[in-house]
Parts: structure tokens; C-alpha cells; sequence
């Protein structure tokens, strides 16, 4: 039995949408970055899905290139969160407004 | 003698080495490089002769040494070339000795003149001789226009610093830089008929197949092309290029109306001065007349106007000299008079005539300088002729050396002086009698005579004769034998010089005894087309003569000794007695005039202050409100904006993500009703 190419992508969909949610209204740095994986992944479902539904491997192989992606973003997201949690004692996005100009 | 002229690169560059080693070693060396300046002059002037010696084996020089740049034409071909090389014909030859020489005696006078006087600064006033000698000799030996003008911009450079040179004193460095400025003046018209020339003929060559004087001869005669702007025509166009850099020649060679530096330019030391006035400056810019001879030679307008500029000058000058008490400043304005004949005589065509005075004026004005030095010298630096006199039996030398320079001056029989200003005259003349134009050219020229004559010889008696009227002239400063030796080589060089071209006596005897003139019509050797011959071919002017051309010789000759004579007889009557009293204020209103130098200083700074000034001011006004405005405007416009639109940066992640999500929406959105989703 198959699952539908419809289904993925609603699936996709809605992952990208929590994602995106959490992006604008979460203020903690942390919950950014996992609001970021989230849309990464929801991306890779799409990109698989629609490998399986064609019958290639070029999606897969993007998927796998994306989950390297990530892996690098968080790490420097890390980093940078590090510093600015030295810096302003706190990782609400929020704070740091002062590099603007 | 064909590897000879290997060297002459050498010519020019023996006094560079002495101006490098003056500045940097000359405190340190004896007699503050002088030592220096003396040998490189001494170098160039037995290259110089060894050239001269060479071309009158019949051998010319012609070579381009260096290029500089290319120009590319869309063909691809005749693109112009600028380059330096090196033209050694019989002119640029005879020019040579006659600058190496003048400027070896110079530097040999300099020892008694600034070293033995104590000057200080002397490894500067050498430095500033070896430039200027250096910047001449390669001026002479320029085989194109645009080499040319460089040299001739570097000579208005070390006349700059060499008349500048008591820069501690208040008129100096004023009378420096009017020189400068003034032949600046002059020299932006030459700039520009470089360019003209350049663009009209595609080349800047003297002489050879590919000068410029052949593509205008070629252009002019309708097998050869040129460029004209606007599409005038070819000999319309000749005359305003020859006219443009007739421009520069009226600066450096201080022809009216931009003489007025020339006087002002005492200010520097006097061995400056007789450089300057007999071999390098303003000899340069008759010079470049005598070396492009064959473009002008095609346009006689421009020469009537070298004519008549020159005529004019000759007379002008001559009577602002006439009542001068700085026994300088009446060798000035000779000298402005003097060039004025030359220019005079390259005019009416007598290429040979203005360069036998080219080389006449140099011998007897260095001298004259020289000498006018030497009183200097001996009335302990004191200028004024009233308070010298009585020279006579005190400085035998320096009075028999000047009165040499004098006789040759006003042009009397038999000094060298006489042969080249006659032969001018009567070439004037001969001419004159064709054309009007020529022929007050010509008038003015003869009355100019009596004028030196007077002048010349009120020099010489208020310096030389009468009773001592001051002190210091009862007690005279011995002179070395630094001062006397080259007032003798050039005293008798004055007497003897016109030997080179005794035209007068030629045509009454039918001897051929003109060497100068088969000299330069390349008897010996020349390079085609730069003789005498060849420009009198491509001249336009008639001849005539009064009754025959023995008479006609004779008439000339005799009326310029005539008034030669009555000009010095009279300052003789009147200057000639033990206590000679100022003539000049019965000359009433008119000497106020000529004491003024006719307001010719006045008209300038008044052109300068009363038109340039504030055209130059409302040219500033119009930079400041309008570019500026303008300029400013744009910045003040796109910083206001810049600022209002910073505030899109709030710095808050968030609320770019906002916008980024709405903006995506916003184009979907977009896309979605031109591509037709919705309906």
C-alpha cells in the first residue's frame, strides 16, 4: 500500500508552518534554531517524497546534503548564541538590538 | 668624423652631471662646485666644436634616441610618435659652440664674480647654471617640436630660480616669478600650437621626409593631406599654428607686449643676467623661429608679423633705454631691442642675417653683461651710473672690453654688431620697398639705430669718463683674472665676429667672402631642406632695389651708420664732460612716459586685476553655488532618505522574519493573480 504524494506534502506543510510559527513568535535564541530545523526537515520530506514519487535519487541526495546543512547551522547558531548569551547574560532574540546601525 | 657624433648626447649631458653634482657635493667641494660647472661647460664646448668641426666636413646628425609613446590611428597605420633624438645640422651646430661657450665664460666669471664676493648659497647658483645650460643645449639640439617645447619649459624654470636667487630680498623672487609667469603666458599659446601641429600633420619633426614643414609644403600644394578643424583652409591654417607658437617666442625672446619681464629679471645675479641674455632664455625663442624657418617661410602673414612685432620692439625698447640710471636696466632694454632686430630680420626672410645677430648679440651682450658685472664688482655692488664715473684709467680692461661691446652694439663699422644689424636692415629694406607693411617694420627698425647709439654710448661715458662722482668710484675693488679673461676672449670675439659674413662688402666686390650664409645654406653639409636656399624657394616676397644693388648696399649701410653716429655723437656732446648733468627732464611729459616704461607694467596688472580678477571671481562664484550646490545637493538628498529608511532596521530577528514571511506572501500573491490562480 502507498501513501498519496498529497499526504507528504500536507505533512511538509504543516512542519514548515510550526516552524515558521516559532520563528515569530518565540523570543528564546534556542527555540529559534530548533524552529529552523524544523522547516530544514520539512523541506527534506518534500524533497524525499518527491524522489520516491519520480523514482530518482537526486531528491535523497539533496536531503542528505540538507541534513549536513544543518548540522554546520546549528553548530555555528551554537556559537553564536554562546556569545550573545556572554554578552547580554540573556538569549532573548529581542535584547540585542544595538548592532542595527 | 661619423663617430663623432655618438657623443653629442654627451653635450647636453656633461652640464646635468655638474647640476647633480653641484647640489649634492658643493658645500663640500672648493670653491663650491664651480670646479664642476667650469669642466662640463668646458666638456660640451669641445663636443660642440668637434660637431661644428663634423657637419663642416659635410656630415649631418639626425637620430631619434628614445620613444616614448605611440599613438595608434583606427587604420592602424601613421600613428603620431613622440619621441627624443637629436637634429646636428649646421643652425644647431653653430648654436652649440655659441651657447657652450657663452655659458663656460659665464661660469669661469662666476669665480670672481660670486665666489671671490662671498656670496653664500653658491652650490645653488651653480646647480641652477648647470640646469640652465643643460636645458638649452638640449633645447638646440631638439630634432622635434614637442622635445622642444620641454627644454624651452625647463629654460623658463631655471630662470625662475636663477633670477630668484637673492630669494632674501623683496623684489627677487617678485621679479622671479613675473618671469616665469609672463613666458608662462606666452608658452600656453606654443602648448597649443604643438597640439595643432601635431593633430594637423600627425608629426612633430624638424627636419627629414616626415617633418612637419614637409607635410605643410605638401599640404599646400595639394599632394599631401591634412587635418584642418572647421575646414579652413590649409595656409589659413599654417598661419594661426605658427602664430600660437609665435606665442611662446614673444615671451622668451621678450617681444612686445610680453617684454616686461625682461627688465624685472635684473634682479638676479649679473652673470645670470648674461646668460640669460646672450645664450640661453632668450635666445631660445629666436632660435625656434630659425629652426622651424621653413613653416613660417610658407605663411607670409606670419612673418609680416614676426616683421613688424620685431621693428616695433627694436624702436620701443630702444627708447625706454634711453633714460635708465641702472647701468643694467639699459642692457635690458637693449637686449629687448636687440631681439626685436632679430625678429625683424627673420621676418623680411633674412634667415642669415637674423642668425649672424643671433650670434653677433650673443658674443657682445655676454660681454656687455660681463662687463656691466666687472663695475658692479668694482663700485662695491653699486648700480646707479650717476655715482660711478672716471673708470677709464682705474680698469683698463674692463673699459676697452666694454667699449668693444659698445661699438658692436651700436652698430658701428668695423665691430661685428654693424655686419649683422646692416644686413638685417637691408634686407628689411629691399623688401620694405615691395610691401608697406615691411616697410615701417623697416623705419622703425633704422630709427631704433639712432636710439642705441645714444644710449649705448650715455653708458659708456657716464660709467666710463668725466670725473669720479662718488666715493667708491675715486676708489675702485681690483678685478682677478677670472673677470678679465673672458671679457677679453669676448671682446675680441665682438670685434672680430663679423668676419663670418661681411654681406656688404660680398656684394660691392663680388669676393666670396659670405661664409656664414654658405654655412647655412649647407655648403658644407646640411640636412635637405633646412638651408637657406631651400626657405628662400618657399618665401612669397618681392625684392626691390633703389638704382642698383651696389647703391641700394650702400644706401642702407650708410644711413644706419649715419644714424649709429649722430646717436652716439650726440650722447658724446652731451655725456662726454667731466661733470655731465641729467639731460632728460627737458624732455618734459614725455619722459614721465617712457620713465614709466610706457604703463605697460600698469596696463598688464591692470588687466590682470581690473579683468581677469573678476572674471576669475565670478567663475569661483558660479563653482561654489552651482557645481557645489549641485554636488552637494545629491549628497544631502541621499543621506535625509538614508536616514528615514533605517528605521526598517529595528535590530529585532523577529520582526525581519516578519517581513521576509510577508514579503514571500506578498510576491506569491502577485504571481498568483498574473498567473491566473485565482480565477
Amino acid at each position: 500500500m502507498s501513501v498519496g504524494i498529497e499526504h507528504y506534502v500536507l505533512l511538509s506543510m504543516g512542519l514548515f508552518c510550526i516552524g515558521l510559527f516559532g520563528i515569530l513568535t518565540r523570543r528564546n535564541a534556542l527555540m529559534f534554531l530548533m524552529s529552523v530545523e524544523l522547516m530544514l526537515n520539512a523541506a527534506n520530506i518534500n524533497l524525499i517524497a518527491f524522489a520516491l514519487y519520480h523514482g530518482d535519487l537526486t531528491g535523497q541526495v539533496f536531503a542528505l546534503f540538507v541534513m549536513a546543512l544543518a548540522a554546520a547551522e546549528v553548530a555555528v547558531g551554537l556559537g553564536i548564541i554562546l556569545v550573545l548569551y556572554r554578552n547580554f547574560r540573556d538569549v532573548d532574540v529581542t535584547v540585542p538590538t544595538t548592532m542595527r546601525w | 668624423m661619423e663617430g663623432v657624433f655618438s657623443y653629442a648626447p654627451a653635450i647636453a649631458a656633461f652640464p646635468l652631471v655638474a647640476f647633480v653634482i653641484a647640489l649634492a657635493f658643493g658645500k663640500y667641494m672648493p670653491k663650491k662646485g664651480a670646479f664642476a660647472g667650469i669642466f662640463a661647460t668646458l666638456g660640451s664646448l669641445v663636443l660642440s666644436v668637434l660637431m661644428l668641426v663634423a657637419v663642416a666636413s659635410g656630415e649631418v646628425y639626425h637620430e631619434t634616441l628614445y620613444e616614448w609613446a605611440i599613438g595608434e590611428t583606427p587604420s592602424g597605420i601613421g600613428g603620431i610618435e613622440f619621441t627624443f633624438g637629436i637634429l646636428i645640422d649646421p643652425l644647431s651646430a653653430l648654436m652649440l659652440v655659441i651657447v657652450s661657450l657663452i655659458a663656460f665664460l659665464v661660469h669661469v666669471f662666476s669665480l670672481g664674480y660670486m665666489n671671490a664676493e662671498g656670496e653664500t648659497g653658491l652650490p645653488r647658483y651653480y646647480a641652477g647654471l648647470g640646469l640652465f645650460t643643460f636645458s638649452m643645449l638640449a633645447f638646440v639640439f631638439a630634432d622635434n617640436l614637442l622635445m622642444a617645447f620641454m627644454f624651452f619649459e625647463l629654460v623658463g624654470l631655471c630662470s625662475f630660480l636663477l633670477i630668484g636667487f637673492w630669494f632674501r630680498t623683496r623684489s627677487a623672487p617678485s621679479a622671479a616669478k613675473k618671469a616665469f609667469l609672463v613666458t608662462r603666458f606666452g608658452d600656453y599659446f606654443f602648448l597649443i600650437g604643438v597640439v595643432a601641429i601635431a593633430a594637423t600633420f600627425g608629426t612633430l619633426q624638424f627636419a627629414g621626409d616626415g617633418s612637419f614643414v614637409a607635410a605643410a609644403e605638401a599640404a599646400m600644394d595639394g599632394t599631401g593631406e591634412a587635418w584642418t578643424p572647421a575646414g579652413i583652409g590649409i595656409e589659413s591654417w599654417v598661419t594661426v599654428t605658427g602664430l600660437l607658437v609665435l606665442g611662446g617666442v614673444i615671451g622668451k625672446s621678450a617681444q612686445f607686449p610680453l617684454h616686461t619681464w625682461l627688465p624685472d629679471a635684473m634682479e638676479g645675479p649679473t652673470t645670470v643676467s648674461a646668460l640669460i641674455h646672450a645664450a640661453t632664455m632668450v635666445a631660445a625663442g629666436v632660435y625656434l623661429v630659425a629652426r622651424m624657418f621653413g613653416y613660417y617661410a610658407l605663411s607670409p602673414t606670419a612673418l609680416a608679423i614676426i616683421a613688424f612685432v620685431g621693428g616695433f620692439t627694436a624702436l620701443f625698447a630702444a627708447t625706454m633705454g634711453v633714460v635708465k640710471d641702472d647701468i643694467k636696466q639699459v642692457l635690458a632694454y637693449s637686449t629687448i631691442s636687440q631681439y626685436g632686430y632679430m625678429m625683424l630680420g627673420l621676418g623680411v626672410g633674412g634667415y642669415v642675417a637674423g642668425v649672424f645677430h643671433l650670434m653677433n648679440h650673443a658674443f657682445f651682450k655676454a660681454l656687455l653683461f660681463l662687463g656691466a658685472g666687472s663695475v658692479i664688482v668694482i663700485m662695491h655692488h653699486e648700480q646707479d651710473m650717476w655715482k660711478m664715473g672716471g673708470l677709464k684709467d682705474k680698469a683698463p680692461v674692463t673699459y676697452y672690453t666694454f667699449l668693444a661691446g659698445a661699438l658692436a652694439l651700436a652698430g658701428i663699422i668695423p665691430f661685428s654688431g654693424f655686419w649683422s644689424k646692416d644686413e638685417i636692415l637691408f634686407d628689411a629694406m629691399i623688401v620694405g620697398l615691395e610691401e608697406p607693411v615691411i616697410l615701417a617694420a623697416y623705419v622703425m627698425g633704422l630709427l631704433a639705430v639712432f636710439f642705441t647709439g645714444f644710449y649705448t654710448f650715455r653708458m659708456v661715458f657716464l660709467t666710463f669718463h668725466g670725473e669720479p662722482r662718488s666715493e667708491t668710484a675715486e676708489d675702485p675693488h681690483p678685478v682677478g683674472w677670472s673677470i678679465k679673461a673672458p671679457l677679453i676672449v669676448l671682446g675680441v670675439l665682438a670685434l672680430v665676429a663679423g668676419i663670418a659674413n661681411l654681406a656688404p662688402v660680398a656684394k660691392l666686390t663680388g669676393l666670396d667672402i659670405t661664409f656664414l650664409q654658405g654655412w647655412l645654406d649647407g655648403e658644407y653639409g646640411a640636412v635637405e631642406g633646412l638651408t637657406y636656399g631651400a626657405y628662400s624657394d618657399l618665401l612669397a616676397y618681392e625684392t626691390g632695389v633703389i638704382g642698383s644693388e651696389q647703391l641700394t648696399v650702400l644706401l642702407a649701410a650708410g644711413l644706419s651708420l649715419l644714424l649709429a653716429f649722430s646717436g652716439a655723437g650726440l650722447a658724446w656732446k652731451l655725456y662726454n664732460v667731466p661733470e655731465p648733468v641729467a639731460h632728460k627732464e627737458r624732455l618734459g611729459s614725455v619722459r614721465e612716459t617712457i620713465e614709466a616704461n610706457y604703463y605697460q607694467d600698469e596696463y598688464q596688472v591692470w588687466l590682470a586685476e581690473g579683468l581677469t580678477l573678476p572674471f576669475a571671481r565670478a567663475a569661483d562664484r558660479f563653482d561654489q553655488t552651482v557645481i557645489d550646490g549641485l554636488v552637494d545637493g545629491v549628497s544631502t538628498g541621499s543621506r535625509s532618505a538614508g536616514s528615514r529608511m533605517r528605521r526598517l532596521q529595528t535590530g529585532i530577528v523577529t520582526n525581519y522574519a516578519a517581513l521576509l514571511v510577508a514579503g514571500f506572501i506578498a510576491l506569491l500573491v502577485v504571481l498568483g493573480f498574473l498567473g491566473g490562480w485565482f480565477l
